[in-house]
């Protein structure tokens, strides 16, 4: 432990603390800009100098290493003109013209740090150079007249991203903002994943979606866990007056600390579909605005139950509304077909493992972030689940070996050690040269890759899930053990992994079903299920948007869309977290949970609420936690 | 540092041959963007492109490695390149005025590359040949101890 | 080795051998043996060693004198004079310094001028650097020999450490103390580096160093290496140094061949390899760290310190990273002993300095002299004063960054401690001697321009800073510069040296701090009457427009 004495107040600290963190520790506030807490210190902005004891000139607090007998000073006179002294710098360097700016009056941490030393204009003129702008692409604009050369956007979108497609070309004063070698970023490597807009102090990367339609002061916050998939990444929805304005990632987030892809942060605001705002009957062949009461009505004349009767959910709805669901359908109804849209396709191999070994095998995402050799099974992490290929990318550089192992084309391949042809049996050959060698160059050096490392990670998804067969999974159990490895099992969407739990992961076959109940949610439907249902003589739909399937329903309940309700999600890796409710839905537009409730009532059953136990019917693949 | 740029070779096979030979260690990238820079005159996207792959490294990456470093070009330049040392010790020893003569022969500011991409003219750092200062560099041609009046009879040395 | 008290080496490149050297040679094996001399005297023929015109060559070492232009019939009359009684036949003779061509002597002179001592230089000129055997007669390789049989690595230390050696790329940190950081480092795994970058404006020491005596480095970095712990080592030089990156590239192979560099060396089981990794253009690239971070790949900005390279540096692991000049007087130290050393140059800057010397004189060059040499006696002496008669104005000592020296301070001797108590800096040992024709402001503004564009950018101070202080001074060279600039000027250079994050920055603006102290009436004149009094300014009164901030409410057309 180290001992040091920061404006008077003693702080006792660990070995290779920081003085900023000490400082932090100690409660004495030091103003930085190019410092960022999910970020390796840089040092380069130089506002976080201060006056050590004994040294020759003021010291870096974000990369100094605290030492005992330190004695720290963060606002000495000398301290406080060099901080006047680096922010006259940086307005003077580029064109900071705060009166046009979308983050000026509060959201900008160059004009708050100028605001908290006093200053109030411009002491040295810029020399009115004009920098370039690059505005090609669809969700951020790069203005480099307001770039104060940070660096935390290139930072993060190498450090936490592992994307590395800002970089900075030339150098002193030249140097200047770029994606991979000077291309726009639209037409750059860029994944849209917007850490870069997140984490930039100032307003030189632009939200499109968002700009001028509200600042901090303007907004509402509402942290909640993403509904996109099952990663369930944490995030800030930002409102105002009961409109979306922005997504950000919450960097305290235990998970996902603050990254967030384009599908959680970006597409959300995007949403096109028309919106339904009441419920439909067909009557005479097309479908006609109606009350609840005449719709409630229609179901309870033609829904049926029991045999002929299935029942579909969205696992991107809530786990009390799956629950409530299943009550219903399963235990009320005792119908035909109780599943989920994704039909087990993501889980039913694995959770059948489970159920069999009667033990939780997989392992928390937490494993990803710090290992040395991956292989990846029939999962392309550049097209879902991205944030788990953050994790996965981010180690490349740093001597982190991938092994991608898929039947079809796989974007994560290209930055990886081995690419492999997957095909069935494949982890049965896997084990066989783990133990033995084997013939196949390729699945040898996989196999030795895999062997040499202290902490490999194997992880797959629903592609390798769906086709899986037991002795497969078997050998799945024994690569863990003979390799020490730890098990990622990446599943669909939200609440795949509850959906597993409630065992609604029945396949969905064309079995002369007289009657179905889909409760869409908000989720696209697909072409298949679209088909599928077309056989079905009577079809009820519980959906947030208008859609092909809803055009063909008998009868469509208009419900909320993910930012309107609340509810608790499992993630892939066990966790319980909730969404939080950001937007009043539109009069007359209800849950999926008060809808279900007014069917149950008009039927006469009571179903049963306790989710919670429902989730203990079996053996999950790794345990359940509250997050 | 002219080259005819082999028109007929394919860059990325030459590419992929040099990091063959030396390694795709990341200690190898600037020896192997030297090569390259040496080979063709300056360093192509499709160069960049193709070191990306075979060595694993993000192209921002090596983008912003190649326009670091001033001996690395990433434009190409004219089929002959004038290096004109603009430190003190070439400065005070004259050359100064000899800056002037070389801008007013040529027609060309620091940096400009001429309309017939004859010459592209370019101030460099301190070289280490100060004793025959004012320097000039003209393609691996150094020149020491340059008067104003020699200009005109060095540049007539090169088509 | 075999103990011969002689070699005698014939030319055999192409032109000599077109010349007859093969006849030469088997002339001289006949002579020798009739003379029974063929015990005492080995007798071999090397390659490219040839002066067009005077081939074929006959040199006699350890005498170092050489014979042009041999034929077969001259061979009996050298082996009975030369080699048999010890009387050199001065008709025959040629002088050594028309061998080695670009390592260039700039001086028309032969020997070395009084005072002159040569350590670092001692081989430079006087031994073919692309022959590993001339190297090995002048004394090389012995002190590798004497510390790898003979002493411990501490002891070697020890020996460093007592000779007060300190280093010569500029900042003067005493070697012996660096190399025990690097010994006492946690870790198995260890680094030697040469920083061999060289860019400082007006230093070229090192580069003759590296063209003319290759294996005085690699003979020094295997020492260090085997006293701190080291097994694998780089020598980074620039790339604008062709020459020297192929000579050095040369030497380790013929050092690998003869079993000095490698597995074991000198059969004992000390083993140590060295890569070459040049540079490609940046003059930042010489602090150590950006160095580091070059060799690694990435773009040359300095890290942030602490941790220093000797406990984290290549790889993260424990550098040393030393000058090649500091590294050149290595083996002599072991060789001669620490008190020899310290009977060279002052008490607290033991040694000799290799000084370039630059500029309006009449004579350019190096010269390596004890340490405490004052300015005076180096412009009179060694440059044989001032070119066409002018006046000495001033002197910018140690490179760009370098202090200013006024005809004032022309006596202060010249070491790291005497200078820094007269407030200036010796650097890396550049001495650029400016006449009365010399400008300061274009002085300056060529000096911060030079910074402005090596500066890395990462840090604001030194990227923002330079470029501002460039600005003014080209301002104040156009006539349109005020008297605040000059504050500017003196609140920049106090900032940057306060808030860089390495020595570029930090010393960039500290030759103005000199210029506004000696010469400050020069400055104002420019600014106050609009006159460049050595008329070298362009003064052309262009106006740069400016926004009175005061003023301006922010309204605007757009």
């Amino acid at each position: 432990m180290i001992n040091l004495k920061i404006d008077g107040k003693n702080i006792e600290v660990e070995e290779g603390t920081t003085v900023l963190e000490a400082a932090e520790a100690a409660g004495v506030y030091v103003p930085t800009l190019c410092h960022h807490p999910q970020l390796t210190p840089y040092g380069g902005c130089r506002l976080c100098m201060v006056d050590v004891e004994g040294a020759r000139t003021l010291q870096p607090s974000c990369t100094l290493p605290a030492s005992d007998g330190m004695v720290v000073n963060t606002n000495s006179e000398k301290v406080l003109n060099a901080r006047k002294f680096v922010l006259t710098l940086l307005f003077s360097e580029r064109n900071h013209f705060c009166m046009y700016c979308q983050v000026s009056g509060g959201d900008c941490e160059l004009q708050n740090r100028a605001y908290d030393e006093d200053m109030t204009h411009w002491d040295l003129q810029p020399n009115w150079q004009p920098f370039e702008v690059d505005a090609s692409h669809p969700f951020m604009v790069l203005d480099n007249n307001r770039c104060i050369l940070c660096r935390r956007c290139v930072r993060a979108c190498g450090e936490l991203v592992g994307n590395f497609t800002l970089g900075f070309e030339e150098r002193g004063a030249d140097s200047l903002l770029v994606a991979d070698y000077d291309v726009p970023l639209g037409e750059s490597s860029c994944i849209s994943c917007g850490t870069c807009v997140q984490i930039c102090p100032t307003g030189a990367i632009i939200d499109r979606q968002s700009a001028y339609k509200g600042k901090e002061i303007d907004v509402e916050h509402h942290v909640g866990v993403c509904t996109e998939c099952s990663v369930g990444c944490q995030r800030d929805v930002l409102t105002r007056d009961n409109h979306l304005v922005r997504i950000e990632g919450d960097w305290d987030a235990p998970l996902n600390h603050g990254l967030l892809c384009d599908q959680g942060r970006f597409l959300p605001l995007e949403e096109d579909r028309p919106r339904l705002l009441t419920p439909l009957v067909r009557k005479d062949g097309s479908l006609k605005a109606a009350t609840w009461e005449k719709a409630l009505e229609a179901i309870e004349a033609g829904l049926g139950k029991g045999k002929g009767l299935a029942a579909l959910a969205s696992t991107r709805l809530p786990i009390e509304d799956l629950a409530l669901f299943k009550s219903l359908f399963a235990d009320g109804l005792e119908a035909e077909l109780v599943t989920s849209l994704e039909e087990g396709f993501p889980t039913a191999s694995l959770a059948a493992l489970a159920d069999a070994t009667s033990d939780p095998f997989e392992d928390s995402l937490d494993a990803l972030k710090d290992t040395d050799a991956v292989l990846s099974l029939e999962l392309d992490l550049v097209e879902d689940h991205q944030v788990a290929g953050f994790f996965i990318k981010r180690q490349l550089q740093d001597g982190t070996k991938l092994i991608v192992a898929d039947s079809d084309e796989n974007k994560l391949a290209d930055k990886a050690t081995l690419k492999l042809d997957f095909k069935s049996k494949f982890l049965d050959q896997l084990l066989d040269a783990v133990e033995n060698g084997s013939d196949d160059d390729g699945i040898n050096k996989a196999a030795s890759i895999l062997k040499e490392a202290e902490k490999p990670c194997i992880v797959y998804g629903e592609d390798f899930a769906a086709q899986a067969d037991e002795k497969e999974l078997q050998a799945l159990l024994e690569l863990k053990q003979a390799l020490n490895a730890t098990l990622i099992g990446v599943k669909g969407n939200a609440n795949s992994m509850a959906a597993s739990q409630l065992g609604l992961d029945s396949p969905f076959k064309s079995n002369g079903y007289q009657s179905a109940f889909v409760m869409l949610g908000d989720e696209k439907p697909t072409q298949k299920l679209v088909k599928a249902l077309e056989e079905v003589p009577f079809v009820v739909a519980q959906a947030a948007y208008g859609s092909q399937l809803t055009g063909n329903a008998d009868i469509v309940l208009p419900i909320t869309m993910w930012a309107e309700q609340s509810g608790t999600y499992l993630n892939m890796d066990g966790r319980l977290q909730e969404a939080v409710k950001a937007l009043d839905a539109p009069d007359g537009v209800l849950t999926s949970q008060e809808a279900l409730l007014k069917i149950a009532e008009r039927l006469g059953i009571e179903p049963e609420t306790d989710w919670e136990a429902s989730l203990k019917s079996r053996v999950p693949t790794i345990e359940i936690q509250k997050a | 540092m002219s080259v005819e740029v082999k028109v007929d070779q394919n860059v990325r096979e030459i590419v992929r041959t040099l990091v063959e030979e030396q390694g795709d260690e990341k200690a190898e990238l600037v020896p192997i963007l030297h090569e390259i820079n040496t080979m063709f005159g300056y360093i192509s996207d499709e160069a960049i492109k193709e070191l990306s792959e075979r060595m694993n490294i993000p192209t921002s990456h090596i983008y912003s490695v190649a326009t670091f470093y001033r001996m690395l070009s990433t434009e190409p330049r004219g089929r002959h390149v004038i290096q004109f040392c603009e430190s003190a010790p070439c400065h005070v020893a004259g050359g100064r005025l000899v800056w002037h003569k070389l801008t007013d022969e040529l027609g060309l500011a620091k940096g400009e590359t001429s309309e017939d991409d004859k010459w592209t003219l370019l101030t460099t750092s301190c070289l280490g040949i100060c004793g025959v200062g004012p320097v000039m560099v003209i393609d691996n041609d150094i020149y020491g101890n340059v008067t104003p009046d020699q200009v005109p009879e060095i540049l007539s040395n090169y088509e | 080795m075999k103990a011969f008290r002689s070699m005698v080496l014939v030319s055999s490149d192409p032109d000599s051998m077109e010349r007859g050297a093969l006849d030469v040679f088997s002339k001289l094996q006949q002579q020798i043996k009739a003379y029974d001399l063929d015990e005492e005297i080995s007798l071999s023929m090397i390659s490219d060693v040839s002066k067009k015109g005077r081939d074929p060559l006959v040199l006699v070492y350890p005498d170092a004198v050489i014979y042009g232009s041999v034929t077969p019939a001259d061979v009996p009359h050298i082996v009975e004079e030369h080699l048999y009684k010890g009387q050199v036949v001065e008709e025959k003779q040629i002088s050594p310094y028309d061998l080695s061509g670009s390592v260039a002597w700039l001086s028309a002179r032969k020997g070395t001028l009084p005072a002159e001592n040569r350590i670092v230089l001692k081989n430079v000129g006087l031994i073919d650097p692309e022959i590993i055997d001339e190297y090995i007669i002048n004394e090389g390789y012995q002190a590798l020999g004497k510390v790898l049989n003979e002493m411990t690595p501490e002891e070697t230390i020890s020996i460093i450490k007592d000779s007060g050696l300190r280093g010569r790329g500029g900042a003067g940190f005493p070697t012996g103390l660096k190399w025990q950081f690097v010994k006492g480092a946690k870790g198995e795994k260890k680094y030697v580096i040469c920083n061999a970058d060289e860019s400082e404006p007006g230093t070229f020491k090192d580069r003759l160093v590296l063209e003319g005596d290759p294996h005085a480095i690699i003979e020094a970095m295997t020492i260090a290496a085997y006293a701190v712990g080291a097994n694998e080592g780089y020598i980074y030089i620039r790339g604008e140094y062709g020459l020297a990156i192929s000579r050095m590239k040369k030497a380790i192979l013929q050092a690998r061949d003869y079993g000095l560099l490698g597995e074991n060396i000198f059969d004992t089981s000390f083993s140590f390899d060295l890569h070459i990794h040049a540079g490609a253009g940046a003059y930042i690239c010489g602090e150590e760290t950006a160095l580091i971070e070059s060799i690694e790949g990435n773009r040359g900005e300095p890290r942030s310190r602490p941790p220093y390279p000797t406990t984290k540096g290549l790889w993260q692991k424990p550098t040393l990273v030393n000058n090649v000049e500091t590294l050149a007087n290595i083996p002599a130290i072991i060789r001669n002993g620490a008190e020899w050393y310290k009977s060279i140059g002052t008490p607290s800057s033991p040694g000799t300095k290799v000084y370039t010397i630059l500029g309006n004189v009449n004579v350019t060059g190096l010269i390596e002299v004890p340490m405490g040499i004052t300015l005076r006696e180096v412009i009179s002496i060694y440059a044989k004063g001032m070119k066409d008669g002018a006046t000495f104005k001033l002197a910018q000592t140690g490179g760009s960054s370098g202090s200013i020296i006024p005809a004032s301070l022309q006596d202060t001797p010249m070491d790291f401690d005497s200078f820094k108590n007269a407030g200036v800096s010796l650097g890396s040992g550049a001495l650029l001697i400016c006449n009365e024709d010399v400008c300061v402001v274009d002085l300056a503004k060529v000096l911060l321009n030079f910074f402005r564009f090596e500066s890395c950018g990462k840090c604001n101070p030194c990227r923002i800073g330079n470029k501002r202080a460039y600005e003014i001074l080209s301002n104040i060279s156009e006539g349109v510069g005020t008297l605040k600039d000059l504050d500017d000027l003196l609140m920049l250079n106090d900032q940057l040296y306060e808030l860089s994050n390495c020595g570029l920055g930090q010393t960039a603006c500290s030759p103005l701090h000199d210029i506004l102290t000696h010469f400050r009436a020069e400055v104002e004149a420019h600014i106050k009457l609009k006159i460049c009094p050595t008329d070298v300014c362009p003064m052309s009164g262009r106006w740069a427009y400016q926004i009175d901030g005061y003023r301006c409410n922010g309204v605007s057309l757009l």
